[in-house]
């Protein structure tokens, strides 16, 4: 046992030196001659400043946090506040959440009482899928007896801005479509990383029309950009086609 | 699923079919002992290894001896990465200022990447110094994964050999790293570097967004860590995210890539015993077995997700089109879609890496279960590297000793007679793992310090609980992310479940093939079972299936499958 003891010792000392400080140097160099650009993390300069990285989503939001109609924007993310590289990660929510799908009656409705409830007490005539808030304006998926909501001028519920139901009204707002118009999935929904630098073609092009209003430039101007930035599946059927949303606004912003 | 689904799952298909049997002979090349490939280059280093080590690589161990070398290593490496961990904000190349671990975090952490399940109740980008990566992790994850083959290795010996004596652990583990794992992560690292994966040792660097914000950008030695995570089944990713991060897991091509790394060694090793066996037949036939749990639990999966969440409105479209992704999307990125995100992240599940490229909480109950069936099967489709074959050939065993007692006849393998020693050891094997997983899976549904981690409620809550014991256990390591685990609870008792997992499996796999090591290897006769065949490969799929089955069904009943009915 002592024998064993020992050489184990002397044996990830040198495994150490050789796969925890060789092998990433080693690594790292022969990157370096090949790949420079792609090990640094692929960073995209303005100007000579650094203003992100073409593989990582951002936000093109004002100082309060509301979307800029100038810009295309990135699906929703998870990651820390929005978009935050120091904190990357995805929502985690069920597919029976509240707060993913809002209160679908029959599955996962609660009623004022606190008992399940075949419909929910809470629809609005916008959203029958209606998570109501608290006045601090945090969603309740618990409701119990007692329980204070915040209420709209019009005197129904303040529905949690979050769920797919909600994201998709305030996508069809955002973008000018009719009330009943699809909505592409990946525009309401928050990547596994937080940090999806793509969106897909139908997610784009809804927004192609509200980007060439605002920037006056006409609709076949920006579908056209829309193209370029599509990179499309590797070796014709490896992933899925996307739109790069950072390098489709640096393009825009080029444009004038 | 959509026709280009079906390419991505043909195509890895067909590259593991091609890849696998080339890789097989190149291990049982290196592996059989006298002259290997590459000795030119590879008998110098190894050399260099022993006589710095003071090992003499000829000298063969009993089982028992074995096992003491292997749980002696595993003791110092944990001490070791524990002390790692725990110091990391006072010791050098920490760029990220990331203070040192809690007690409790750098025990599970460090039994965590030792025993290969890699399970993170950390978040990599900001908890993690960049000498814990390199120097701690990473090293844990190479050696865990050349332990997995040496125990392999040790196990056919034991099962096949005349001898009485196993094999030298550490030559086992010095010529896996030296002739397997090196190369093979050197240059698959600079496939994904190329892609886009990062490597260098910048820290943080601060950029002003398009829109006036500041976002800043990762770095890290991450393409080093990202290949030996996949090619050494372990899981444990640089970043929060894991192999969904763009700076891991980059393009479309990345993730299929990244899935063949981790898939294709556990195949080739179950090739590689049949060819060290003599008996090609007997590979294929085990890795046929593995190959069939994997296609059908991968498939479960990738339709579950292309289908998407039946509980969302119908006005969001989750109807793939050439310009929809469509499907399962919460949790998921946009450029690997439902479809090559379940292929990926329920594929390496059958493996013990669990190195999942989105967030499983989130799959639909069906997608989810096809993750959870593949861990509580054993991890045999195909498993983790040496894991794999060594948990297999015990419920070969089993089978064979089950067919054995249908026909009334003493089980034979591979010539070697199955006794109620061998079989006492085996049902340990079978049940240890099972007892762990449900007793400390109950206990943190019943008691306080367990529910309050739980993230989503009702059944998918039971899910993200009973999971996160069933993955330490099998050392795979994925999780239902919802779980906050970062509590001294779960860090315990995840931590002392994943110790079980690892160890007490393999000391039993290397005790049945001690007892089994020297035993009379009997003349094949026309009455002896033929264990290569396709009766032999159902029988056997059927033994996994009902063991399963008969023990986790009702917890399976709880959790995805009264989720997907209530829903």
């Amino acid at each position: 046992m002592r024998r064993q003891l020992v050489t184990s010792i002397v044996m990830l000392l040198g495994l150490t030196v050789v796969l925890g400080f060789g092998y990433p140097l080693v690594v790292a160099g022969l990157a370096a001659v090949g790949f420079d650009h792609q090990a640094n993390g692929s960073l995209v300069y303005r100007g000579g400043k650094l203003v992100g990285s073409s593989l990582l989503g951002q936000s093109f939001t004002d100082s309060s946090g509301n979307p800029l109609p100038r810009y295309f924007q990135p699906r929703p993310s998870a990651a820390g506040a929005g978009y935050d590289a120091s904190a990357s990660g995805a929502s985690n929510l069920g597919p029976s959440n509240p707060l993913l799908i809002g209160f679908v009656p029959g599955v996962n409705t609660v009623g004022l009482n606190g008992r399940p409830s075949a419909t929910n007490p809470f629809a609005t005539k916008a959203d029958p899928a209606c998570v109501p808030t608290n006045p601090k304006g945090s969603p309740v998926t618990s409701p119990a007896p007692g329980q204070r909501y915040e209420r709209g001028p019009n005197g129904s519920y303040v529905c949690d801005p979050d769920t797919v139901p909600e994201r998709a009204i305030d996508y069809r707002q955002f973008n000018g479509l009719g009330a009943g118009a699809p909505v592409p999935i990946d525009a309401v929904t928050a990547s596994g990383s937080g940090l999806d630098p793509g969106i897909s073609i139908d997610n784009a092009l809804d927004q192609a029309t509200r980007v060439a209003r605002v920037r006056h430039l006409s609709g076949g101007q920006v579908v056209d950009l829309v193209n370029r930035y599509t990179q499309g599946r590797q070796l014709g059927f490896l992933g899925e086609p996307t739109v790069n949303v950072l390098e489709l606004n640096l393009a825009l912003d080029r444009l004038r | 699923m959509t026709g280009l689904d079906w390419g991505q799952f043909l195509a890895i298909g067909v590259v593991t079919v091609v890849v696998a049997p080339l890789l097989g002979r190149y291990l049982a090349a290196t592996f059989r002992g006298g002259p290997a490939p590459g000795d030119r280059v590879f008998l110098p280093v190894e050399r260099l290894a022993y006589r710095f080590t003071g090992i003499d690589p000829d000298s063969s161990q009993t089982w028992k001896g074995y096992a003491i070398a292997v749980v002696a290593f595993g003791a110092v490496s944990t001490l070791f990465l524990y002390a790692v961990l725990l110091l990391q904000g006072v010791l050098p190349f920490n760029p990220t200022h990331a203070p040192g671990m809690s007690p409790a975090l750098s025990f599970n952490t460090a039994v965590s990447f030792v025993t290969g399940t890699d399970w993170q109740a950390y978040s990599g980008e900001t908890q993690a110094s960049y000498l814990a990566q390199m120097a701690g992790l990473v090293v844990a994850q190479f050696t865990a994964a050349a332990v997995g083959i040496s125990v392999a290795l040790a196990v056919i010996r034991g099962i096949s050999g005349r001898a009485r004596t196993i094999g030298n652990f550490w030559a086992d583990l010095t010529r896996s790293l030296v002739r397997v794992f090196v190369p093979l992560s050197v240059i698959a690292a600079l496939v994904l570097v190329s892609q886009g994966a990062v490597q260098n040792f910048s820290g943080f660097r601060t950029a002003t967004t398009v829109a006036g914000g500041t976002q800043h950008i990762p770095g890290g030695p991450v393409a080093s860590m990202e290949v030996i995570k996949l090619l050494g089944t372990n899981g444990g990713s640089f970043y929060g995210a894991g192999g969904a991060h763009p700076f891991e897991n980059p393009t479309g091509f990345t993730n299929m890539f990244d899935l063949l790394l981790v898939i294709v060694l556990p195949f080739a090793i179950a090739l590689m015993f049949g060819r060290l066996i003599g008996n090609r037949r007997q590979g294929r036939a085990i890795a046929a077995v593995m190959a069939i749990l994997f296609v059908g639990l991968t498939l479960i999966s990738m339709q579950a997700e292309a289908h998407g969440n039946q509980l969302l409105p119908t006005r969001v479209s989750q109807l793939a089109s050439s310009h929809n992704i469509g499907g399962s999307m919460e949790g998921k990125e946009s450029r690997f879609g439902p479809g090559g995100s379940a292929l990926m992240t329920v594929g390496t599940m059958g493996t013990t890496a669990g190195a999942t490229d989105s967030s499983l909480d989130s799959y639909t109950p069906i997608g989810g279960a096809g993750a959870f069936v593949a861990i509580l099967l054993g991890e045999v489709s195909p498993g983790g590297d040496g894991g794999g074959l060594y948990s297999i050939l015990v419920l070969a065993l089993l089978a064979v000793f089950l067919a054995g007692l249908m026909v009334g006849r003493t089980p034979e393998f591979l010539g070697k007679k199955i006794r109620a020693s061998q079989m006492k050891l085996i049902i340990a094997y079978v049940l240890a793992l099972p007892i762990t997983i449900l007793v400390l899976g109950s206990l943190s549904l019943v008691m306080a310090v367990g529910t309050r981690s739980i993230l989503n409620p009702g059944m998918h809550g039971l899910t993200e609980v009973t999971y996160a014991f069933a993955s330490s256990a099998q050392n795979n390591g994925s999780a239902f992310a919802g779980l906050s685990a970062n509590t001294p609870w779960y860090n315990t008792m995840l931590g002392l479940t994943m110790l079980i997992g690892r160890f007490v499996p393999i000391v039993l796999a290397l005790a049945i093939a001690g007892s089994l090591a020297g035993a009379r290897v009997h003349a094949r006769t026309r009455a002896t079972l033929d264990t290569t065949g396709p009766t032999f490969v159902a029988f056997l799929l059927g033994v996994i299936l009902i063991m399963g089955g008969l023990i986790y069904l009702p917890m399976l009943i709880l959790g995805p499958i009264g989720e997907r009915i209530v829903g």
